[in-house]
């Protein structure tokens, strides 16, 4: 296990470099010019251009230039950000719990439900039940998410007014930044709760309902059809006889017995949804600008700011290397026919 | 004359498919005895492994029971609700399978199976089931049984995972064991080992055991009494020593006339021409006349009854008046 997680480890600088290398290679086919020109926004100072061209070696070899990044990543330098306004480093540390923590409240969605619909409609196969569940799970895959994302807005935002639109509001916004506030985990939601903000915690909540049932649509319908044919699969093996003739309570017979073996490939499945999810995010969190570091790559994206979108696709490369071990972790602790060497 | 434990009458089962029901077991009858094995021989597709599963009720959703009585401790089986079936099913009648590798949960540990079967049935702490879960083992012949609990079954043999299953199915000191072709999956020195280990176990216990078998060698070592199973119907059911050494029927004489012998050479071994019926198939007359080298008229006309004569049953004009 730990010389398991050391090789996979192993590979994470590789897979940094690869995708960090790719992104400066594309950047460079932008000119020296265009590239410093976001750092001189007053047209009058045009005459500062060729100074920041010099300053920062634009001009320079692309091996060397990308040499240079990477020493300053050592440092933990990653650059300025102009379109956050404030470093990249400080940016990712800013933007990157919120994302996380929305995907974590959908993948908490996604598998809760996902599973029990996906058992139920498999134990119930045929009946009301199953019928429901393949619904849902159809419509669920055929709906684009920007469009459901519309939707919710629309409805939600636009005609009931459940939720506020936007950032969070500006008590929770002083709150948060006052010295009384401590940072607990980074997460808002359970911060707020640790410091007993019920308000903040409100807030928080509010504004992640629809991100997270937008962004959950999609694999949740996956997982319902996994758990569903995975356990259709599992109740038709020999040893779900055996416990029935053992004298076992269906419900024991069902979930400790046939649900063991059916969550096997869920597991699978939701670390790599988790993956995605975090992927995903980009969308989700610009239709409800939402405060994470998919909204901050967008921006970084439109405003071509490159020191931006490499902190933001380095952090996408660790959390993918990252979350792939995690999920071949968990699949070992489900099977224990499964030994990482 | 011993007392009955289990009666099946009239044993009636089809399989529900898109052209209607096809029937699988016409009318299976018999008495199962306190303290004696029972061997249940047949071909493949004659309906052993659907009987036994039909006696606890673990029928494939698409098998329909359409008739007949299993009579337990004067309760029916077959009508009882599922929630007092549970009561008899691993307590009082337990069962072990064909493939013992496939029969037992993958990712639960030997130890968690075991007792949960005694949590099933008793109120039992922990550190007692474990207890008593550590003796089965070693009752089956499974050495440093108390750290094996904590294995899976894929760290098991074919023949270890047998005896798991038996140890399982003896937890609870069931009365009736139904071993559905216990030793067909393993290699002949451990089938015999198993067998050994069931029958000792069965003689200490004084449990029936009813041995579904296709196996006549396996029969013949194991059982008091043989049912000889063809096309979902008994052919012929006497004592194990009667039947083997006097077979009255056509298709069982058929049977041990095909078994190889190690003494003498042959070129070729003898087999009963052609194939039994398919389930679904009409037939008119008695299911084995198409393949019975005594069959005449009246065989192609009518099924046979049962004629009973000094303690044994055979389906067989032959034997009528005798």
């Amino acid at each position: 296990m730990g010389r398991f997680m050391l090789r996979r480890l192993c590979l994470l600088p590789l897979v940094v470099l690869g995708v960090t290398f790719l992104l400066f290679f594309l950047t460079q086919r932008l000119s020296p010019e265009m590239r410093a020109s976001l750092y001189v926004k007053d047209p009058r100072q045009m005459g500062a251009l060729e100074e920041v061209i010099r300053q920062y070696g634009l001009r320079d070899n692309v091996f060397k230039q990308y040499g240079r990044w990477l020493g300053n990543v050592v440092h933990g330098d990653l650059g300025y950000s102009p379109s956050a306004n404030m470093p990249v480093a400080q940016a990712l540390k800013q933007y990157l719990p919120a994302t996380i923590q929305l995907a974590l409240v959908t993948m908490l969605l996604v598998v809760f439900f996902g599973v029990w619909f996906g058992a139920a409609s498999a134990v119930h196969k045929d009946k009301w039940q199953d019928i429901v569940a393949r619904f849902i799970s159809v419509g669920g895959f055929s709906l684009p998410i920007f469009v459901l994302g519309l939707i919710l807005l629309m409805v939600f935002y636009g005609k009931l007014h459940w939720f506020a639109p936007g950032g969070y509001s500006i008590q929770t916004d002083i709150i948060i930044h006052s010295s009384a506030f401590k940072t607990y985990t980074g997460f808002l939601l359970l911060d707020s709760l640790l410091n007993g903000q019920w308000r903040v915690f409100g807030d928080v909540l509010s504004h992640l309902v629809l991100p997270a049932l937008t962004l959950c649509i999609g694999s949740f319908a996956l997982m319902v059809r996994v758990m569903r044919s995975s356990m259709l699969e599992e109740l038709n093996k020999d040893y779900v006889r055996t416990a029935r003739a053992k004298g076992l309570r269906e419900s024991q017979i069902i979930y400790k017995h046939a649900g063991k073996n059916a969550i096997i490939p869920v597991i699978t499945l939701a670390g790599i949804q988790f993956i995605r999810l975090l992927g995903g995010t980009v969308i989700v969190e610009t239709i409800f600008d939402y405060p994470g570091i998919g909204r901050f790559g967008v921006l970084a994206a439109q405003q071509l700011d490159i020191a931006g979108i490499l902190g933001f696709s380095l952090m996408v490369a660790v959390l993918f290397v990252v979350g792939n071990l995690l999920s071949d972790i968990l699949y070992t602790a489900a099977d224990p026919r499964i030994r990482l060497e | 004359m011993s007392e009955p434990i289990l009666q099946v009458q009239d044993l009636r089962l089809g399989f529900a498919t898109d052209s209607g029901s096809v029937p699988v077991l016409h009318g299976l009858s018999y008495t199962l005895e306190k303290g004696k094995v029972l061997a249940v021989v047949g071909e493949s597709g004659s309906g052993k492994t659907v009987h036994a599963l039909s006696l606890l009720k673990l029928l494939p959703p698409n098998a329909r029971i359409e008739g007949g009585k299993i009579i337990y401790q004067g309760k029916n089986l077959l009508t009882m609700k599922e929630s007092s079936l549970r009561h008899i099913r691993g307590k009082k009648i337990a069962m072990i399978f064909q493939d013992p590798g496939s029969s037992l949960n993958p990712v639960l540990t030997i130890g968690e199976q075991l007792c949960e079967t005694l949590h099933a049935h008793q109120k039992i702490s922990k550190t007692a089931s474990r207890k008593r879960a550590v003796e089965l083992l070693t009752q089956v012949g499974i050495t440093d049984a108390e750290k094996r609990l904590n294995d899976y079954p894929f760290q098991f043999s074919g023949g270890m995972c047998q005896r798991v299953m038996i140890a399982m199915a003896l937890a609870l000191s069931p009365d009736i064991l139904i071993a559905d072709e216990p030793t067909t999956a393993l290699d002949v020195t451990i089938q015999a080992q198993i067998l050994t280990l069931i029958k000792n176990l069965q003689k200490q216990n004084g449990m029936s055991v009813i041995f579904i078998t296709h196996n006549l060698a396996v029969a013949a070592q194991i059982a008091d009494e043989v049912l000889v199973l063809y096309a979902g119907q008994c052919m012929e059911q006497a004592p194990a020593a009667q039947l083997f050494s006097r077979p009255l029927h056509p298709y069982t004489q058929g049977l041990l006339g095909s078994l190889a012998s190690v003494r003498q050479k042959t070129d070729k071994l003898s087999v009963i021409a052609g194939n039994p019926p398919r389930p679904g198939d009409k037939t008119e007359g008695c299911p084995f006349a198409a393949r019975c080298p005594k069959a005449f008229e009246k065989c192609y006309k009518a099924c046979p009854p049962l004629y009973e004569q000094a303690g044994r049953s055979t389906r067989c004009y032959l034997q009528e008046g005798k």
